[in-house]
């Protein structure tokens, strides 16, 4: 076997915010992955690298690609089960459970994210506010740790492990498979209404009162100026009741490669805003979309991102309780007045689930903001994150990379002690580390 | 129809599992690696509707080859071909590699490949049109101060296939040999090559796509036949003063 089973690389995290040299191994043999993780003193496994802060590498630590693991090893229709391999991407997974008229509802938005880098995300889709997170589909995880060896993980065996490692970020160790408990699904088309709001809280009353009969309830609503701020449109994505073929969805290689100046700014959002805004008060309040669309609405959207340019974006992704969302959103504006931070996306959801640990995940009200990455915003930001111990925010780890140390143990107390001993106890080396779990002294 | 892929359980080899199941083929998948190989099963018979047998054996023992191969007459009855993407390749295989070390990559890269298709000739032959699909290396072309014995024994396979066409036993018998190129497969991972690495998907479309053909010849990708050429134009006098400038 040859030694050369590693190579030097260039990470950066998906928002562009950090990069660094790291030494990067892709083992496509069991064999070849112990022997991999044996000979180095820290690791971190790395799916397709598309998390937005950088979870999958450090420079510090070896980074085991899983891409190669991408099987499936069991499925049993009558008991809608499914073990597959981490590096199954969410495409090639529904490509083949969607022909059974099975899937998981919660699904982040982008196909090429693996099966082994949602789940140590714990990611969570549109459905949130129904379905809660991927937690809620896993009923057991095959693991791979350098001194632990091979552990099964489920409610039934390993279960502080199976728990810390759902959402845990890869610091447990390799996640090899995982089996889902699948969910019915009639027909992988939609139907999607929409409704203009001219208001935050228009917005908040539509994702709460709605959210319970939809599949899917979300809002885009504009802030790129505070005329503006809360204007948009609420958006719900029902599954069509009348069954229907699935044929596969085929797979088109799109890249990520930011241009070399940043095309958003206040006047080029500004005129998407309004253009956007235009289209959807002219166009059907009620339309068919496909699956595709629906799901992974950034599929063929890539240029989104590649306009942030070479400096790439923050996404700030925040929970909040339904009876603090108000004033926190009047401060919000207070500040957004002094500081006129320049803002492409803003976002409201339902979630639906339990806090723990590092987990993005509580009955609360999910929060998502875009921001272009430059001095102004990340002092904005800094405001903000001053914000989330008087509101009980939970800020998402797996989102903003800019997050300090500080501003988690705030946000996340208890529960990232509590992460931290469970995770000491299991691997006292503290082998698997990125630069995040780094950063945040994990 | 059946096939028998030697070493697929990673690379190439996996790369043509997927593909021939895909195409509706039952395979008899023999690898080193049980772990891997029933990994492979799983996902195949799961995906395809085939059936997948599964033998894992070290191809560079020959017993291992007559006790858990050769033995197995149910399996290997009605192969419509065989395949051997196999390489063994060691990080001190230079010219002073060991005696055991030699033995093994020879077997491994030749004379096991060798053994496998002269023993189950009788089979492959009992039916039109079963192919034997073999793989070179560009290494081959020329000695080397590493990966010696491995050139040796590739050089050696490529002998083997172009004598197999000169068989008059193996007349009906589409037989077809490869010399690849740099591969994208983990034998090639970290290494920093002249050339670029090709896409072992495509590969194994190609032999897909060639394996009712009669009798081929060709490289992967196909700028090597080019590179093949020049290397032989050039005296070795000049080749081997380039090496030690």
């Amino acid at each position: 076997m040859s030694k050369q089973q590693t190579e030097k690389r260039r990470l950066f995290s998906f928002d562009k915010s950090f990069s660094t040299n790291v030494i990067f191994s892709q083992p496509d043999k069991y064999k070849l992955l112990e022997k991999v993780s044996y000979n180095s003193n820290n690791l971190i496994n790395i799916g397709s690298n598309l998390s937005y802060s950088p979870l999958g590498f450090s420079k510090e630590s070896l980074s085991i690609n899983i891409r190669s693991f991408d099987r499936i090893l069991h499925f049993d229709k009558k008991e809608k089960t499914i073990t597959v391999e981490a590096g199954l991407t969410l495409i090639e997974f529904l490509n083949f459970t969607l022909k059974h008229n099975l899937w998981i509802p919660q699904l982040p938005g982008y196909p090429t994210i693996t099966i082994g880098g949602a789940v140590a995300a714990n990611v969570h889709g549109k459905s949130c506010g129904k379905h809660g997170t991927i937690r809620k589909s896993i009923k057991s995880i095959l693991l791979f740790h350098k001194t632990h060896g091979w552990l099964n993980l489920s409610k039934e065996e390993n279960e502080e492990i199976f728990d810390l490692t759902i959402g845990g970020i890869g610091l447990t160790g390799t996640i090899v498979s995982v089996t889902f408990e699948l969910m019915e699904i009639k027909s992988s088309k939609f139907t999607t209404e929409k409704k203009e709001v001219n208001s935050i809280e228009e917005s908040k009353k539509f994702i709460l009162d709605e959210s319970k009969d939809a599949s899917y309830t979300y809002t885009w609503n504009r802030a790129d100026n505070l005329i503006n701020f809360g204007k948009g449109f609420v958006y719900k994505n029902y599954l069509d009741k009348n069954p229907s073929d699935f044929h596969g969805f085929k797979e088109v290689k799109r890249k990520f490669r930011p241009f070399i100046f940043p095309m958003w700014n206040k006047f080029s959002i500004n005129v998407v805003n309004f253009l956007y805004s235009k289209l959807n008060k002219l166009s059907k309040s009620e339309k068919n979309e496909n699956f595709l669309n629906v799901i992974f609405p950034f599929y063929g959207n890539e240029n989104y991102f590649n306009f942030f340019g070479k400096k790439g974006f923050i996404e700030s992704q925040l929970l909040i309780s339904e009876e603090k969302f108000e004033s926190f959103i009047e401060e919000f504006k207070s500040l957004f007045k002094q500081f006129e931070p320049t803002i492409t996306l803003f976002s409201l959801k339902n979630m639906n689930g339990k806090q723990k640990f590092l987990r993005f995940e509580d009955n609360k009200i999910c929060i998502t903001f875009d921001y272009v990455n430059n001095k102004e915003n990340l002092l904005f930001m800094s405001k903000i994150d001053s914000l989330y111990d008087k509101y009980d925010i939970i800020p998402s780890v797996i989102k903003d990379s800019r997050l300090s140390k500080e501003t988690i143990k705030k946000s996340y107390n208890e529960e990232l002690i509590s992460f931290k001993e469970k995770l000491c106890k299991f691997d006292g080396k503290r082998i698997y580390q990125s630069e995040i779990s780094n950063r945040l002294e994990i | 129809m059946k096939y028998l892929i030697v070493g697929a359980s990673s690379g190439l080899g996996k790369e043509l599992a997927k593909k021939f199941a895909e195409e509706n083929n039952d395979l008899v998948i023999v690898s080193r690696d049980e772990r891997d190989l029933n990994a492979i099963k799983s996902d195949l018979e799961t995906k395809h509707k085939v059936k997948i047998d599964v033998l894992p054996l070290d191809f560079s023992s020959i017993n291992e080859i007559n006790d858990k191969l050769l033995s197995k007459n149910n399996l290997l009855s009605n192969l419509a071909g065989v395949m051997f993407p196999i390489g063994m390749m060691f990080d001190d295989d230079n010219s002073n590699l060991n005696t055991e070390s030699i033995s093994r990559l020879i077997n491994a890269n030749y004379v096991s490949i060798a053994y496998t298709i002269q023993k189950i000739k009788k089979i492959l032959i009992k039916k039109e049109n079963t192919s034997i699909i073999g793989f070179g290396s560009v290494s081959g072309f020329l000695g080397r101060d590493i990966n010696v014995t491995y050139a040796g024994a590739k050089r050696g396979l490529e002998s083997f296939f172009e004598s197999m066409a000169f068989d008059d036993d193996l007349k009906k018998a589409n037989i077809q040999f490869y010399t690849l190129g740099y591969l994208a497969t983990n034998l090639s991972f970290g290494k920093e090559l002249i050339l670029p690495k090709a896409s072992v998907k495509k590969l194994s479309n190609i032999v897909f796509k060639n394996r009712k053909v009669k009798f081929k010849k060709t490289y992967y990708p196909m700028y090597w036949m080019v590179v093949n050429l020049i290397l032989k134009i050039i005296p070795f006098s000049i080749l081997r003063k380039l090496k030690f400038k």
